[in-house]
């Protein structure tokens, strides 16, 4: 999408009106897979909010990214339940195979191994999510697998 | 409507926010007879998809059973929500117009065909042992029908006495609504257990237009129960809403969702969806003088999102922090309107209270805290998942006559209650009563109602690290002593867990909990302390140990 592009878009979606900024951060993210600096300024204009408003905004919020994710993206839950039920040692594995270090979002061959801080399904603890879907009880065969199969 | 609050829903939400002006009287009768017309002599084969199943294969072993009734004239399937089993997911239930049940736990693609095999046929499977074990000492109400009904057809809710509370609500005043959920003694049920009427009452009292929020962020970890009330029985909480609006007198209700609920999303989009085209929302709600637009609005991540303030500027696309108070939201509120702000949990329980009376309500439950509560159970138990309790029901029932005690050759070592904030508990204290307030002197709450069970071979203050770790990482930075504090009390945490605790250090370690919690405007800061103190308390002796 071109800047030229998201202008009448925008206006077309959402009125411009400030409190529509997570709605249409969320619309570009769904688009285009993170939220580009330009993007955001046009935002901005659209809703008639300072630019620094929406960039604090992209910036805050943990689901947002102003970053162009990797290819792939395993997260592993590290929520309590998780933690306890394996998904430190998951964590750790997966980091190792797959990534470069526990704690960070490492990147390796196009795929970011990162932690989530909960996936809330925790009855089928551990978690692993591998572009989007999540995997109850998982074992890193299992999500080794998926991403071989990526 | 102010120029603040943007234009009507529809332009969001194409076809949201229009009625026909059908009364209950004709939804009713039109329901029965949809339901019965194509149903009747056919089996209903129900696949419980819900977030938690989804990641064990049931959109698979949904699409699977799709393919394989497309040739079967005699049944039809319905994606429902998940009962809170977690344990047995993905489930399927068929129905057969006999009367006979059968019920598989644990499906995979590969038992497909034999569950196809015996459709229409006399045979009955009984619920593994587990999943009777698993019920038999819940009490259902909010959850009642919940992975049972198709939570995309209004009819089918509404043939099960679905949005009847809200036609008996419209036809009565306001204060009479009001009246009847504040004798039943219903408390919210978001984790401060503050009575919604007295919100409701409060709003009231300020000038309108007024607005209704319902707090589905639930971002807590640990917690999943909102999300599943939202998957299994949207119209349930679409109709406890618009009961609050209409007590309230809001003209506009927003329901916040979590960004990553994203099949509560698209359930309660097409809950809306079904509700407008029936009438239920927007103008002339079943066909009477009330009249409310409801928009979904989605979370962006973040802890600190579910404080009902900062959900407020977040709504209004300001930064994600909690505002002075006062004024109080119900005086000024989401565009500086009057706002109440309703947990999920809590709304879904207005109907029950409306249609079986308050003084039935009373009767489950504690005298101080009639009811039940949502318990989400996770960790080292053999029957993880979401159990419906009366309040005062204690650690040890949950724990063990619901989730059946830990997994083989393990011992309970410690309990963590409600989230990142409440505290842990050693296996002494499972005589504890859930119930609204402190549960125990050294501050452990129940919170929304997480609990989370850890083996005992993990040490306490690793899990206290944990969650410290947690308050210190979602914290939002405007207040100096939370954002200061949380970093310093998991560095405190860590000394100990290097050198052994020494008076000095667990007396600082207590005195930055307090001021932490003394010094902090939201929940997140106040409650920071909690995992610290009950550390201290009660596994202080073995910090000095070293």
């Amino acid at each position: 999408m071109e800047r030229e592009e998201l202008r009448p878009l925008l206006r077309r979606k959402f009125p411009p009106h400030r409190t529509y900024l997570l709605p249409a951060l969320h619309f570009l993210q769904g688009e285009l897979g993170y939220l580009p600096q330009w993007a955001l300024q046009v935002v901005a204009w659209h809703l008639r909010t300072p630019a620094s408003v929406v960039y604090g905004a992209a910036t805050s919020y943990t689901e947002l990214r102003i970053q162009a994710p990797s290819q792939h993206t395993v997260r592993v839950c590290t929520g309590l339940s998780c933690w306890h039920g394996g998904g430190r040692e998951l964590l750790a594995e997966l980091s190792q195979t797959l990534g470069a270090g526990a704690d960070h979002a490492a990147l390796n061959g196009g795929i970011a191994v990162e932690e989530s801080p909960c996936a809330y399904r925790c009855p089928l603890a551990p978690l692993v999510e591998v572009d989007g879907d999540w995997l109850g009880r998982a074992s890193a065969d299992q999500v080794l697998s998926r991403c071989g199969a990526l | 409507m102010t120029g603040l609050a943007g234009p009507a829903l529809t332009r969001c939400f194409p076809g949201v926010g229009h009625s026909e002006g059908m009364t209950y009287a004709e939804l009713a009768s039109r329901a029965r007879r949809r339901r019965l017309a194509p149903t009747s002599g056919r089996s209903r084969v129900v696949v419980q998809v819900g977030q938690c199943s989804q990641a064990v294969g049931a959109s698979q072993v949904a699409n699977c059973l799709a393919d394989a009734l497309a040739a079967h004239d005699n049944a039809y399937l319905v994606a429902a929500g998940c009962d809170g089993a977690c344990f047995a997911a993905p489930q399927v239930v068929v129905n057969e117009p006999s009367g006979r049940t059968r019920h598989y736990s644990n499906v995979n693609i590969s038992d497909v065909p034999a569950i196809v095999a015996v459709l229409g046929s006399g045979e009955t499977l009984r619920p593994t042992r587990a999943l009777e074990d698993f019920f038999a000492p819940q009490h259902l109400q909010v959850m009642t029908w919940c992975g049972q009904l198709d939570p995309a057809d209004a009819d089918d809710y509404v043939s099960v006495g679905g949005y009847a509370s809200l036609a008996d609500a419209l036809s009565c005043p306001q204060e009479d609504v009001i009246d009847r959920v504040l004798v039943s003694g219903l408390q919210g049920r978001g984790g401060a257990y503050f009575p919604p009427a007295r919100k409701w009452q409060g709003a009231r009292s300020f000038p309108g237009p007024r607005v209704l929020v319902v707090n589905a962020e639930e971002g807590e970890p640990g917690l999943f129960k909102d999300r599943h009330i939202m998957e299994g029985l949207p119209h349930r909480l679409l109709e406890g809403a618009l009961i609050a609006a209409y007590a309230t007198g809001a003209s506009r209700c927003y329901i916040y969702v979590n960004a990553e609920a994203h099949l509560s999303t698209q359930r309660m989009e097409a809950a809306l969806e079904q509700a407008a085209s029936n009438g239920l929302v927007g103008d002339n709600i079943l066909d009477s003088d009330f009249s409310c637009e409801v928009e979904l609005r989605r979370g962006a991540g973040g802890y600190v999102c579910g404080e009902e303030t900062t959900l407020l500027n977040t709504i209004e696309g300001r930064r994600r922090e909690p505002r002075l108070r006062p004024p109080f939201p119900v005086e000024s509120g989401l565009f500086r309107q009057p706002t109440v702000i309703n947990n999920v949990e809590t709304l879904a329980n207005v109907p029950y209270i409306l249609q079986r009376g308050p003084a039935r309500y009373g009767q489950v439950g504690l005298e101080s805290a009639p009811g039940t509560k949502l318990v989400c159970l996770s960790g080292s138990v053999q029957r993880p998942g979401l159990a419906e309790v009366p309040m005062g029901t204690t650690l040890r029932q949950v724990i063990y006559n619901i989730g059946g005690g830990p997994p083989e050759g393990r011992n309970i070592g410690i309990v963590a209650l409600g989230g990142p904030s409440s505290g842990v508990l050693p296996p002494s204290e499972l005589d504890l009563e859930l119930k609204p307030g402190m549960l125990h002197p050294s501050g452990v709450v129940m919170g929304a109602g997480g609990v989370m069970v850890m083996d005992s071979s993990v040490p306490a203050l690793a899990v206290a690290r944990r969650l410290a770790s947690y308050n210190a990482a979602e914290s939002c930075g405007k207040c100096t002593p939370c954002r200061e504090g949380t970093p310093r009390i998991v560095a405190a945490l860590d000394r100990i867990a290097e050198r052994g605790g020494t008076a000095s250090e667990r007396d600082e370690l207590r005195y930055l909990a307090e001021i932490v919690g003394a010094a902090s405007l939201c929940g997140l800061g106040q409650m920071a302390g909690g995992p610290v103190n009950s550390l201290l308390h009660f596994f202080g002796d073995d910090l000095a140990a070293g």
